[in-house]
């Protein structure tokens, strides 16, 4: 981690020079300029997972058909990706790339601040540019807060600024909110009315995700809770504007043979002759290019013999 | 993994990774490096929260004894009671406590307390403790009736020792990691804004301030009219009594542990492991010698004894080197990082030790502490735990 680590400290110590030694103006810029550098793999991964939402209704209904023969299933699932251009596994790389980034990012704003003496030695050693040594230990103190110390809620109502603490809790959860709400669109009701399994995971995780980031910031540094709210505040811009692009991208209704399944025939050998019309929103290379990732259009539906 | 399709579980199993994640994060529950002392010729030795004697010997804890001389013993478990406190694992000391009185100790903790401990009964008085402004990493000192408290984020406090109650506080820019040197009146004290100030020991009144240009983490070292310290500005610099810089000398890193000087010669360590001789000269500094001892921080003060200079490393060994050299001639695996002070004890009345002995503490539980011939040679002569 040390080759992200250090670049890291050491950028967040200079921006602290730079900005007159303001260690909260340093952590907003510093996450909103990684929140730029790992922009397109946010994008990349918000938008193979809109698609793969979108793919869904598909999905289900190759996993009705072929229940029970997995091969069968797995090759199916493979030409509707094919067909739709999809990558089922865009939305985890992109994933996996940015968590060693976004965890370097916490460590780095946890070491820059460096509260115990072991921390401090951690830091050692890892600022890049000779003289940033001058600027050490960095100033912790914000509106009479340590932001190296988890807030004080012990305070509470003994002065304005005792508030702050829970304002600043408070944000963390609603941005966490708000950037789930924006980057994980509701999935599409089951046709049967059966509760959606997955929908019902997707629903708790939008519960417990800022509840969870709400202790987090209530246990950890005031200086972290600044960042969970600035990348949350930039997730949910981004999140709008994969939305908004996808928006754009809806009102060309079209209706494709998504599988193969017209006079196809199945693993035990009895033809099931139906065609499978999708609700789904091929891209129009015309109107959005930005959709151009997500869903193409089946150029010629592939058969099957 | 059916739980987890519940959405009762799923919460549940969520909460649970909300707090593994909270314990797996270092900073709230880091343990502290511990330190060790002497007390009543026996060692004594703070880590995390627990504080315990040893015999210097054999490194066997210490038991404790009624007026009559007798050893407790447990009233259920007639097992003998020893001499140790445990304050939780949340409590963290830096350092050893100190001698108060007679019949009490005095033991800041990082956690913003100060305990007395009742010498004999090794009971806490106030097991809530005297609640501080602030972090406290540093020793306190203790003279003329007050005691005076380094706060890591910044200040020293001045307390009458008697109701810990306020007689000055010295503001800072930011935190006082080391304890202050106290000669004739004057304290002089260092601190993470980058200064050395003098201070008068009874009013609090600042004599003289010095911008040394790097933050400084330990104590002044006092030799021939001169300060010494070690910087995060790679620098070890020389100050004289009345705030004049004298002479200033180039590190490859940072420099947190206090010098050490002997024959005129200072010796320190830097926290990418290059250890330095200084011969000092009416020029200011002649380098001797430099070394890339290991890759490792170095942050405990160097030992000098007698032709070896030992220094203690994060890389988990202590190495003896040659004084005039800096070649290594012996190392000692300690199995663990090394980052609290080392310890070195010589034969005396009333010490019950047979040998000079060397003790180092590490950050290893199971390894906490080592004690070694003083000239390195040969296996460690015991550990503790056993």
């Amino acid at each position: 981690m040390d080759f992200i680590l250090n670049p890291f400290v050491t950028l967040l110590t200079f921006l602290y020079r730079v900005f007159g030694n303001d260690m909260v103006l340093s952590i907003a810029v510093f996450t909103v300029l990684i929140r730029l550098l790992t922009y397109p793999l946010t994008i990349q991964q918000q938008r193979s997972t809109r698609a793969m939402q979108q793919l869904q209704p598909e999905l289900k209904k190759l996993q009705e058909k072929h229940k029970g023969d997995r091969e069968k299933l797995a090759a199916e699932q493979m030409t509707l990706y094919r067909q739709y251009g999809i990558n089922p596994l865009g939305g985890c790389l992109p994933l996996l790339i940015q968590l060693p980034i976004f965890l370097a990012l916490y460590q780095a704003i946890n070491m820059a601040l460096a509260a115990t003496p072991t921390q401090m030695l951690d830091t050692a050693g890892r600022l890049l540019i000779p003289g940033l040594d001058s600027v050490i230990p960095l100033n912790s103190r914000w509106l009479n807060m340590d932001l190296t110390q988890a807030p004080n809620l012990a305070t509470i109502g003994t002065s304005i600024e005792s508030f702050i603490p829970i304002i600043l809790i408070g944000l963390v959860v609603l941005t966490t909110y708000l950037q789930f709400r924006v980057t994980m669109p509701k999935a599409a009701p089951k046709t049967d009315g059966k509760p959606d399994q997955a929908q019902q995971m997707s629903q708790s995780m939008g519960t417990i995700m800022p509840i969870m980031y709400g202790f987090f910031a209530l246990s950890f540094s005031v200086g972290l809770a600044i960042y969970f709210i600035v990348s949350n505040t930039i997730g949910i811009v981004q999140g709008l504007i994969v939305a908004r692009g996808r928006a754009k991208f809806q009102p060309l209704p079209a209706v494709v043979t998504a599988t193969s399944t017209k006079g196809g025939s199945t693993s035990n050998g009895t033809s099931k002759g139906s065609s499978t019309p999708a609700r789904l929103t091929p891209s129009n290379k015309s109107n959005n290019s930005s959709a151009r990732n997500n869903v193409k259009p089946a150029a010629k539906p592939s058969k099957t013999k | 993994m059916t739980f987890l399709r519940s959405r009762g579980g799923f919460i549940g199993a969520a909460m649970l990774l909300a707090l593994v994640l909270t314990a797996c994060t270092g900073g709230p529950t880091e343990p502290s490096w511990g330190d060790i002392s002497v007390l009543d010729n026996n060692l004594i030795l703070a880590f995390s929260g627990t504080i315990l004697q040893l015999n210097p010997d054999d490194g066997t804890p210490i038991n404790l004894y009624d007026t009559e001389g007798n050893v407790r013993t447990d009233p259920e478990t007639n097992a003998p009671r020893r001499w140790e406190i445990s304050l939780g694992a949340t409590m963290r000391f830096y350092h050893a406590p100190l001698v108060v009185s007679e019949e009490t100790l005095l033991v800041a903790s990082y956690d913003r307390k100060l305990f007395q401990i009742e010498r004999d009964a090794a009971r806490i008085e106030n097991t809530v403790g005297v609640d501080l402004p602030g972090h406290v990493v540093a020793d306190v000192l203790q003279a003329n009736g007050l005691l005076y408290v380094p706060l890591s984020e910044k200040d020293l406090l001045a307390l009458n020792e008697d109701d810990f109650s306020q007689r000055w506080r010295f503001t800072t820019t930011r935190g006082v990691w080391a304890a202050p040197l106290l000669l004739n009146g004057v304290l002089y004290l260092t601190s993470m804004d980058h200064f050395i100030y003098a201070i008068d020991a009874e009013s609090g009144e600042e004599i003289w301030r010095v911008d040394t240009g790097g933050a400084i983490p330990s104590a002044p070292l006092l030799y021939n009219n001169s300060l010494y310290v070690g910087t995060f500005g790679r620098e070890i610099v020389q100050v004289s009594l009345n705030g004049r810089i004298i002479a200033r000398y180039s590190t490859a890193d940072w420099v947190w542990g206090t010098p050490v000087i002997a024959n005129n010669i200072l010796y320190t360590g830097d926290l990418v492991g290059n250890v330095y001789a200084l011969e000092l000269t009416n020029a200011g500094f002649t380098e001797l010698w430099r070394h890339q001892v290991t890759t490792r921080a170095i942050r405990p003060t160097p030992v000098v004894y007698e032709d070896r200079l030992i220094v203690a490393s994060r890389d988990n060994f202590v190495y003896w080197l040659n004084r005039n050299t800096g070649d290594t001639i012996v190392r000692q695996d300690v199995r663990g990082e090394v980052m609290a002070e080392m310890l070195l004890l010589e034969p005396a009345e009333g010490l019950n030790i047979t040998q000079p002995m060397l003790f180092v503490n590490t950050m290893a539980r199971e390894n906490l502490l080592f004690a070694f011939p003083a000239d390195g040679n040969g296996e460690a002569l015991w550990k503790y735990p056993r």
